[in-house]
């Protein structure tokens, strides 16, 4: 088990940032999935990374939910134990937040990753361009977006 | 001459060898295939780094739209005449990666295909059975 | 300073996938490296939304072929935690000694690799001959070399029977005593030594910043490796050690997979032992319930991570899947600054890429207005000639 209990982290942020924690859910024993309000999500990585030694970030996954586009940043401490998925929701039509890059450098290509197939924009990231889309792929099409439709012949 | 070319080409096809965006798992059988255990240098089949020097040209994976102006590029680079062998089901069709926005679906959809060998791996034996096959090709004219 | 581009073009001996690096050099020292990924992408992660759940662990499978038994065995893990079920316990070790048997074969591929990329063409050939042996017992218990296909939501599917047990131990003898030898290789070589000894090196600040997992984070004196952190599958009950270096370089980041090899053979002598007679699968329901959860397993490459979600159909909302080598491109393109372009074969082939190098290599000078290419045989010619070890 970590030295980090996840019950415990878990309360700590609901004390540290009153009303901004939507839900929270425990996934088998070692994995919690935290909603979080998107305007916080810079201070709760830092108060994690700070307090809990969060900096190791495995990835960021970025999910089309019709009526909003859901990022959930899996993160992980430095002995790698728990995992801690802060999960926040971005407009679907206008899809910015604030790049974690300058807090985790880790997460520098995951959030190319996340523009290019999804479409969002991480303000203030270093560069934001293709990842791994092809040169020729057409601007503004998204095909993690469930309206992208795939023909399977 | 030609029939000095000829020999050549049937005693010791020259091969090149590319992946267009495979899962690896083809890739590592062709290489296997030139490993001791079943060792395809002992038919004189000599793995070659460069197009201009090549016979057959020996391609897996079911092409991403991204390799596909190199595939091209590359079989226009080889000398006539050439030889294509597509190893392994994503070569041959796409494989099992139908429905996935970014493959194209088979090699044939960019070059032509002289042998198209399946499996999925494809096995080294497999391989070494198309080249085989296609120098008794060759020998019967 | 002159801009050097890597344009791909997977047409190389040793060849997996590609991808494309900017380097930007100072004269023959590079300064800084931009990725450019994608040559290999294929859409999977769109296409399993396609997939039944069962449909999906092929494709899942099919992402890398080398290690593909971590890949499914992750894909099964995350959906029996969204089913809330629990595997038999005999599954569970098959499950150990099928991902041993993968990190074995991985392990010993890159060996092979590695003397490739210096130009070492006998140690290739020596261990992917014994490499075989490997190959040849997963063909004995699945069927095929590569791709076992074994694992299922709920189990695995293929059992290993007691005649079968004798064929393994005796092959697992032989593979010891070769990796011996090959770590004694590495260890003592000098050729090999000069190649990779302090070359590409990562320091542990660097490693756990940029978020480097597997052998490279492990070479760099990091303990993490999943299978200690946050144990699947009845790793908690097997004894072997977490390998560690600290050189922080290409020679640490070999003798990490060599040693992880010796531990994997341990391992498997061990799941044999305490495997008990059993069933291998419990039976699910065609469609999970509503849910979402990840998995994170130790492939051989490091950490790999796959989050499914479930919306009751019979197919995924979502699968997402974090494989190794992209969390160790950041620091592969910081254990390359500072170093030679001779030293960019070895250095590329230490974080063990699920993809492989470079076709051309274009030189651009822009203040002498000038290009010119060259192949990759003649980028490694060029590293064994600056180095005057040898062609």
């Amino acid at each position: 088990m970590s030295t980090f209990n996840m019950e415990f982290i878990v309360k700590d942020l609901m004390n540290a940032f009153p009303n901004k924690i939507l839900d929270y859910k425990f996934d088998g024993a070692r994995s919690v999935f935290i909603s979080i309000d998107s305007g916080i999500l810079h201070d709760v990585i830092r108060y994690l990374k700070d307090r809990y030694d969060l900096k190791h970030i495995v990835t960021i996954t970025g999910t089309d939910l019709l009526d909003s586009i859901e990022l959930i940043y899996h993160l992980s401490p430095l002995d790698r134990r728990i995992l801690v998925n802060v999960k926040v929701k971005v407009s679907r039509d206008n899809p910015h937040i604030p790049s974690v890059v300058s807090l985790l450098p880790g997460a520098v290509l995951y959030e190319r990753e996340v523009h290019d197939l999804l479409g969002v924009v991480f303000d203030g990231h270093p560069s934001l361009e293709r990842l791994i889309l092809p040169d020729d792929w057409p601007e503004g099409v998204y095909p993690l977006r469930k309206d992208y439709k795939v023909e399977v012949k | 001459m030609t029939s000095v070319l000829a020999w050549s080409r049937i005693r010791s096809p020259w091969i090149l060898y590319m992946c267009t965006g495979a899962c690896n798992a083809c890739d590592i059988e062709v290489l296997a295939a030139l490993a001791p255990k079943y060792d395809v240098e002992r038919f004189g089949i000599l793995l070659k780094g460069s197009p201009r020097h090549a016979d057959v040209l020996v391609v897996t994976g079911a092409v991403t739209r991204q390799v596909a102006p190199r595939l091209k590029r590359i079989y226009e680079q080889m000398p006539d005449p050439k030889f294509v062998i597509a190893a392994g089901t994503c070569a041959t069709s796409g494989g099992v990666y139908w429905g996935c926005y970014n493959v194209l679906g088979g090699i044939d959809k960019v070059i032509p295909v002289t042998m198209y060998v399946p499996g999925c791996p494809v096995r080294p034996e497999a391989v070494i059975d198309a080249v085989a096959k296609l120098i008794a090709k060759l020998k019967s004219g | 300073m002159s801009y050097y581009q890597v344009p791909i073009g997977p047409q190389h001996p040793a060849i997996k996938e590609a991808f494309q690096f900017n380097f930007i050099l100072d004269g023959e020292v590079i300064v800084d490296v931009k990725p450019r990924l994608g040559f290999v992408h294929r859409g999977i992660e769109k296409g399993m939304e396609l997939r039944t759940w069962t449909q999906g662990i092929f494709l899942a499978e099919r992402i890398c072929g080398i290690c593909n038994v971590p890949h499914t065995t992750c894909y099964c893990l995350a959906v029996e935690k969204i089913y809330g079920i629990e595997v038999p316990e005999r599954a569970k070790y098959l499950r150990i000694i099928i991902n041993e048997l993968n990190r074995i074969h991985s392990h010993l591929l890159w060996i092979g690799v590695l003397g490739m990329e210096l130009g070492f063409h006998t140690l290739f050939m020596y261990v992917w001959r014994d490499r075989e042996r490997v190959m040849d017992l997963v063909e004995m218990i699945s069927g095929n070399r590569v791709t076992p296909s074994m694992n299922c939501i709920g189990g695995v599917v293929y059992d290993i029977t007691p005649e079968m047990i004798p064929v393994i131990r005796r092959n697992l003898d032989y593979l010891e005593e070769r990796t011996k030898y090959y770590k004694s290789v590495l260890e003592e070589d000098p050729t090999i030594r000069a190649r990779t000894v302090d070359v590409g090196v990562l320091s542990t600040g660097k490693a756990l910043d940029l978020c480097a997992v597997g052998p490279v984070a492990r070479a760099s004196n990091v303990k993490s490796d999943v299978r200690f952190d946050d144990p699947y599958t009845l790793y908690d009950t097997i004894n072997f050690n977490l390998i560690t270096y600290d050189t922080c370089d290409v020679w640490g980041r070999a003798m990490v997979r060599v040693d992880e090899t010796l531990e994997s053979i341990n391992a498997i002598r061990q799941a044999l032992d305490k495997m008990r007679p059993g069933p291998i699968n419990v039976k699910v329901k065609r469609i999970p319930p509503v849910g979402e959860a990840n998995a994170r397993v130790e492939a051989p490459r490091g950490e790999l991570l796959h989050y499914v979600k479930s919306d009751g159909k019979e197919t995924p909302y979502r699968a997402k899947m974090r494989t190794p080598t992209l969390a160790n491109i950041p620091s592969l393109c910081e254990m390359l600054k500072g170093y030679y372009i001779a030293d960019i074969p070895a250095i590329v082939a230490s974080i063990d890429p699920c993809y492989c190098c470079t076709e051309r290599v274009m030189f651009i000078d822009p203040n002498k207005g000038e290009k010119w290419t060259w192949s990759y045989d003649e980028l490694r010619n060029y590293s064994r000639k600056y180095y005057g070890v040898g062609v």
